[in-house]
């Protein structure tokens, strides 16, 4: 374990080299063979990427996005909300930029939603960053679903500090729906006046409330900003207000000697006859094929990505894809289903004012409660109104109606918003899965993924729930008039269990250090590796899981060092 | 009817004023979308998608196929309650690419500044000026913080 720092710095990236960017340190080199060669520069790459770096290892991050500056978000832009739902869509398939992969998604219930740059999808985060719960890791003890992790919450704790810290936290201490902890570094965001509106509610229902842990500054924190409560936090942060890894974990990281290569697409990693890795072979800008030879492979591509990029890596020693020996690579694929219950409150005005979501949470319904008709449970987190023309657009409801009666239905709802958003725990599932498209290619021809899901019917009862509970919720807040969809087809923002741990290698891919039954030089430290799904955002865990893998690679695998 | 290679005729170009009042109508003496003139704009921001741009294309289309509007001069000539019906029409018979070119009229028009001043929407960019809220107020916890922990620690 080691502390958080300060970034001194956002690199600029330094050289082009035929077709590839280079981000990297004044001086820095690429090596030859990088003792540890990272697919993904998102929110778990990152992470590694810090951790090695200052452990003193080698270390190149490919990535087939970008480096984005940040003060080419839309919310600098007047027409920001054209921009969020044309070109920095967070559906893959909408914005089409050639750094993307299409995603197939015609036999699935939720589209899954991502970004490809440096920083990944945490470009497009929102930022709420709570923890699972300690059931969350023991499911099949408690509850007799699913299975148990191989390491508890307790394990887990000290990394989700560390990432707290680095990721820098906004919230306080005292929830009674989660286990005490050590203190944010920031105090909580203000609730607004809708949030308060919705505590207010609770307490006279005697459910649970607490603020949300952000990472979203509430103070100047490490350098960036306190936020400012714009809005819009979903196209990105032009202030770095918000915590994306280009501007927390990537500056420390590269100031470190990480270096990482952006538009570069890995089409396989690569292995020798033994089964080891040897490094990754990824095209360029321009298609250009490049090999990066390494000592090891850490994949961090996200619960689609990852698969993808697995399945794309047949040899002779993987002949069903890297790492698949147990044929688990892209199935147990696991979203948070997500209800949407909006209210319209009159006399609430203005609720755009404010970050969009991650107001506060209701965990009243988190955990396994016998009387109601499902196992596992849900949470509520709030969203908030939005400009002129997403309100039109009804978000995840129908639109303002058209002809007459228009403009009383777009008054009704304009800046009278109230989200409730209800997270529920998905279960996981061997048809849900991840596999290659036999058709649909991204830009360098390479088979995008297909994303295969249904809703199960514990998932259909509990997001039913959440409607009949928000609608209660909503009710006593006055509002006058309820929306409701119990399942949001585009919030398919959490990807997780397509490549899951555990200590058996015939029912799983990875073991507790994230490290490859197949493969002990390759490590997979996304969502992937989830083995439940919890029912809160997933990536504070995530990064501290690949946190807890970049430990053990650091203290235990100084053999992978040249 | 648009032409072959996807563009609009000035005769589709009137068409679409008045289907866009008919989709936004005026409020008060406040214009309708076809109105304010906002058919050109429609047309420059289909090119934006090519979901969008194919949603207008077959909407307008699809009205000047209309056999009964034809018969009594085209969709402009009808009275509002025909122009409406025939919306209608093409929208439970195309319902996605109504719904796209529904986005294409909303997009455009809840981004005219005329509009913005009206519903009192300040049309800025967001940054760099953000919002104020009310500072955090510990306070509010009163309630929640009497609560007894209630999460479940596993054996
Ligand atoms: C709009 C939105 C809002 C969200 N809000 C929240 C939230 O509030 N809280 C929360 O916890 N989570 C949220 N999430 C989810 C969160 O962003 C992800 O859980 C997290 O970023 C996943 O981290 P990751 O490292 O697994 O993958 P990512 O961050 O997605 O990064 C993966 C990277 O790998 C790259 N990559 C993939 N394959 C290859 C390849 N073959 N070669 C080279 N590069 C490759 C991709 O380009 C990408 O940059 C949100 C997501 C979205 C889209």
């Amino acid at each position: 374990m080691t502390e958080a720092s300060t970034p001194e710095h956002v690199p600029a990236p330094q050289t082009e080299i035929q077709g590839q960017t280079l981000v990297a340190a004044e001086g820095q080199s690429v090596p030859d063979v990088a003792d540890v060669l990272i697919v993904g520069a998102g929110a778990s790459g990152a992470a590694v990427a810090w951790r090695l770096a200052q452990a003193g290892f080698s270390v190149v991050c490919l990535e087939q996005g970008r480096w984005i500056n940040p003060s080419l978000y839309p919310t600098n832009e007047r027409n920001w909300e054209i921009l969020g739902r044309h070109d920095w869509n967070w559906d893959p398939n909408r914005r089409r930029n050639p750094e993307d992969y299409p995603v197939n998604d015609s036999e699935s219930a939720i589209t899954p939603l991502m970004f490809a740059a440096v920083g990944g999808s945490t470009i497009h985060w929102t930022a709420h960053a709570p923890r699972f719960h300690p059931s969350d890791f023991r499911v099949k003890s408690l509850d007799d679903v699913a299975d148990d992790w191989p390491f508890t919450y307790d394990d887990l704790e000290p990394y989700y500090d560390l990432n707290d810290l680095m990721m820098g936290c906004s919230g306080i201490n005292g929830d009674p729906a989660v286990p005490p902890r050590s203190p944010r570094p920031m105090p909580p965001l203000p609730l607004g006046e809708d949030g308060k509106r919705m505590a207010g509610a609770f307490d006279r229902l005697g459910w649970h409330w607490w603020p949300s842990d952000n990472y979203v500054n509430s103070t100047p924190y490490l350098g960036r900003d306190a936020c400012n409560y714009c809005g819009p936090v979903g196209f990105g942060c032009t202030r770095k207000a918000k915590s994306s890894t280009d501007v927390t974990y990537w500056p420390e990281a590269i100031r470190l000697g990480a270096v990482v290569k952006t538009h570069a697409r890995v089409s396989e990693i690569t292995v020798g006859s033994d089964g080891r890795a040897t490094g990754a072979n990824y095209l360029d800008r321009e298609g250009t094929v490049h090999h990066q030879a390494a000592r090891s492979v850490v994949v961090a591509g996200n619960g689609v990505g990852t698969p993808r990029t697995l399945l794309m890596s047949k040899s002779d020693a993987h002949p069903d894809g890297l790492l698949n020996s147990s044929g688990l690579v892209g199935k147990n694929l696991m979203f948070h289903p997500y209800s949407i219950t909006t209210g319209l409150i009159p006399d609430l005005s203005e609720t755009w004012k404010g970050p969009m979501g991650n107001i506060l949470m209701c965990q009243e319904f988190y955990e396994t409660d016998l009387a109601r008709d499902f196992v596992r449970g849900y949470a509520f987190q709030f969203n908030r109104g939005s400009g002129p023309v997403n309100t039109s657009l009804g978000g995840a409801h129908e639109p303002v109606k058209w002809g007459a009666g228009h403009h009383e239905d777009f008054a009704e709802r304009f800046g009278h918003v109230v989200t409730m958003a209800g997270i529920g725990e998905d279960l996981p599932e061997l048809h849900n899965t991840v596999t290659l498209d036999d058709k649909l290619t991204d830009s360098n021809g390479l088979p995008a993924p297909k994303v295969t899901y249904t809703l199960s019917e514990n998932s259909r009862r509990l997001m039913s729930h959440s409607v009949r509970s928000a609608t209660r919720a909503l009710e006593e807040a006055g509002a006058t008039r309820i929306m409701a969809n119990p399942l949001l087809r585009s919030g398919g923002w959490h990807l997780m269990g397509t490549a899951r741990m555990g200590e058996d290698p015939e029912r799983s891919v990875v073991n507790q250090w994230c490290q490859a039954h197949d493969a002990d030089n390759i490590f997979v430290v996304d969502g992937s590796v989830f083995v439940t799904a919890g029912a809160v955002n997933p990536t504070p865990t995530l990064q501290a899981i690949a946190l807890r893998a970049a430990d053990y690679i650091a203290h235990e695998r100084e053999d992978l060092k040249g | 009817m648009p032409t072959s290679d996807g563009q609009l005729t000035p005769a589709d170009r009137t068409v679409l004023t008045h289907v866009l009042d008919q989709i936004i109508p005026p409020d008060g003496d406040f214009p309708g979308a076809g109105g304010l003139g906002l058919a050109e704009r429609v047309e420059r921001s289909s090119q934006r998608s090519a979901r969008l741009r194919s949603a207008l294309l077959s909407v307008l289309d699809a009205l000047s196929l209309d056999i009964s509007s034809r018969a009594e001069g085209g969709y402009a000539a009808l009275e509002a309650e025909r122009q409406i019906s025939a919306l209608t029409t093409v929208e439970s018979s195309l319902p996605e690419q109504f719904a796209g070119f529904i986005e294409l009229v909303y997009e455009t028009y809840y981004t005219d500044d005329r509009v913005y001043k009206r519903i009192g929407w300040a049309g800025r960019p967001p940054q760099p000026e953000g919002f104020d809220l009310d500072p955090w107020d510990p306070a509010i916890l009163e309630n929640t913080r009497k609560r007894a922990p209630f999460w479940r620690q596993p054996a």
